[in-house]
């Protein structure tokens, strides 16, 4: 053995903990590489790299970027529009599409659901058969020394049975299983880091407590839960006190709960009621409903018919939704003999 | 048990369980297609009518409003007309009835003017310029037509081209749903 070779030689143990570091040192330098900022992008970049990911809904195997089609333009008005915006992240944005026209535009996969074993199944796939390939590996390096007749007894007494088949492949499927855990593992680390997220995963925000949301669900709970739909308006409220539809049906409820109180309760609900649908006219002159409730509790409330008559005229002016017109109309006729006509 | 037996018990198993699924499952005969904003909120929308009055569909809660995605060179659309004109003047005449609305699609103001005109349905035609109502509804082709609940949640959505009854029935079905 030459002096060179000598020096080159490691002992077994020294070679894995090389192996080891190279290893570590390749998957630091690949996770780098794959999170590494590039910087800011233009806007025109910004669509054309959200554009890219997203498949045009009326062709084959264009995306929105190539494609000339009508859908494909719309798309890309609205991309641009909210990249201008400047608020929502490219994400977002990609996200907003796919909750309108599905999945199938995404042409990155969701890293969650069925889609993310797009992720998930080569990286499975791969680990196993790099754990396969060791244990391969390893049985042929016995197989070798157990020919050469070194090590063949020990090997064969360290298993410690004697009809040789189950003893061979128990390693193979510790193995198997270590390797499907692992790659498992790791493939769900891919899809969460590379798959397409959605407006409720973490990484892009969420639109669960989003003013859209909570006036909603303000909206189903007010015929029968009154408390709760005033409590999601007031939550409204206070991300955007000039929130009309909550102002105007936050004080309608208040006054309609109100009624079942005592005089002074019914008084300052009264007084609170007419400032806020007053606030709301001012806000938003044509908005319908604020009138058509300033009418209503005017009359009620207040006993005032000459105003309800003229807050009435007004409301159905504004052409009010179906609900909020039979209101109005039920209540037309009882203001007209208070007033005489 | 060999391996090899317990692959192929494996496989057969998979292969019915996959028997059994075709068998239970409905066939979609719905006239409702999927889309990821059925019961939602719907997106908030804002624009002007051909004839320049402003709409905003959050103004629209406590109505049943239908959209309809239009654009006159569209022969589908051509063809479900004459059923939107008799839905729109049905609901019209009903206490509570559902406000129609046409949503202009890739189209000039002055077709959609020339079209009505022509082929009857005065209700309110909705700008849609740079497509971004259709972007927020999912609409990729026309003609569609989308239905969203008093609160404001969407609740039904058809591609293509309806007949004769077909929305009234829908609109029916729904109305109870809403009232049980």
């Amino acid at each position: 053995m030459t002096t060179a070779s000598r020096r080159m030689s490691l002992t077994p143990a020294a070679r894995r903990i090389a192996w080891a570091v190279v290893l570590v040192a390749t998957l630091v330098l690949l996770v780098f590489g794959a999170g590494r900022n590039t910087g800011p992008l233009t806007q025109q970049e910004r669509i054309d790299v959200i554009t890219k990911r997203i498949a045009c809904p009326t062709c084959d195997g264009e995306s929105v970027f190539v494609s000339r089609a009508s859908a494909a333009q719309a798309i890309r008005a609205e991309v641009a529009r909210q990249v201008g915006d400047g608020v929502k992240t490219d994400d977002e944005i990609v996200a907003y599409v796919a909750d309108r026209f599905g999945g199938q535009v995404l042409l990155v996969p969701r890293g969650s659901g069925i889609e993310a074993l797009v992720w998930v199944l080569p990286v499975v796939l791969a680990v196993v058969l790099v754990g396969v390939l060791i244990v391969l590996f390893r049985r042929g390096n016995r197989g070798n020394r157990g020919i050469d007749g070194e090590s063949g007894g020990p090997e064969m007494a360290s298993t410690g049975t004697t009809d040789g088949a189950p003893a061979n492949r128990r390693p193979l499927v510790i193995t198997l299983a270590i390797a499907l855990v692992v790659g498992i593992g790791v493939g769900v680390l891919v899809a969460r880091q590379s798959g397409q997220r959605l407006p409720l995963q973490t990484a892009t925000g969420g639109i669960e407590d989003s003013t859209a949301s909570l006036l909603a669900q303000a909206r189903l709970a007010g015929p029968t839960d009154v408390k709760s739909a005033i409590d999601l308006y007031g939550r409204v409220l206070e991300t955007d006190p000039d929130n009309v539809e909550a102002l105007t049906y936050r004080a309608w409820l208040i006054m309609l709960s109100a009624r079942q109180f005592d005089e002074s309760l019914r008084t300052q609900a009264y007084a609170s009621t007419i400032t806020a649908l007053g606030r709301a006219i001012e806000l938003d002159p044509a908005y319908p409903d604020a009138m058509c409730f300033l009418g209503i509790v005017v009359f009620r409330d207040g006993g005032d018919a000459a105003s309800a008559s003229e807050f009435l005229d007004k409301c159905i002016a504004r052409q009010p939704p179906a609900e909020v017109r039979g209101l109005v109309e039920s209540l037309r006729a009882e203001v007209d003999a208070a007033l005489g006509k | 048990m060999k391996p090899a037996r317990i692959g192929a018990l494996a496989v057969g198993f998979v292969m019915l369980a996959l028997v059994a699924v075709l068998v239970v499952s409905d066939g979609d005969t719905d006239v409702g297609a999927r889309s990821p904003l059925l019961g939602q909120p719907a997106p908030a929308i804002e624009t002007t009518t051909i004839d320049d009055q402003p709409f905003t569909l959050a103004r629209r809660k406590g109505s049943w409003v239908v959209f309809n995605f239009f654009n006159s060179t569209c022969v589908p659309c051509i063809a479900e007309h004459p059923s939107l004109v008799k839905f729109a003047e049905g609901e019209r005449a009903r206490p509570g009835g559902a406000e129609f609305y046409t949503v202009v699609n890739d189209d000039a103001d002055a077709a959609i003017r020339d079209f009505f005109v022509a082929n009857g349905g005065d209700w309110s035609k909705l700008r849609d310029t740079d497509g971004a109502i259709a972007v927020a509804f999912g609409v990729a082709k026309v003609p569609e037509t989308w239905i969203i609940d008093p609160n404001g949640f969407v609740r039904l959505r058809i591609l293509g081209a309806v007949t004769d009854g077909v929305l009234e029935a829908q609109m029916a079905r729904l109305r109870e749903g809403a009232n049980s």
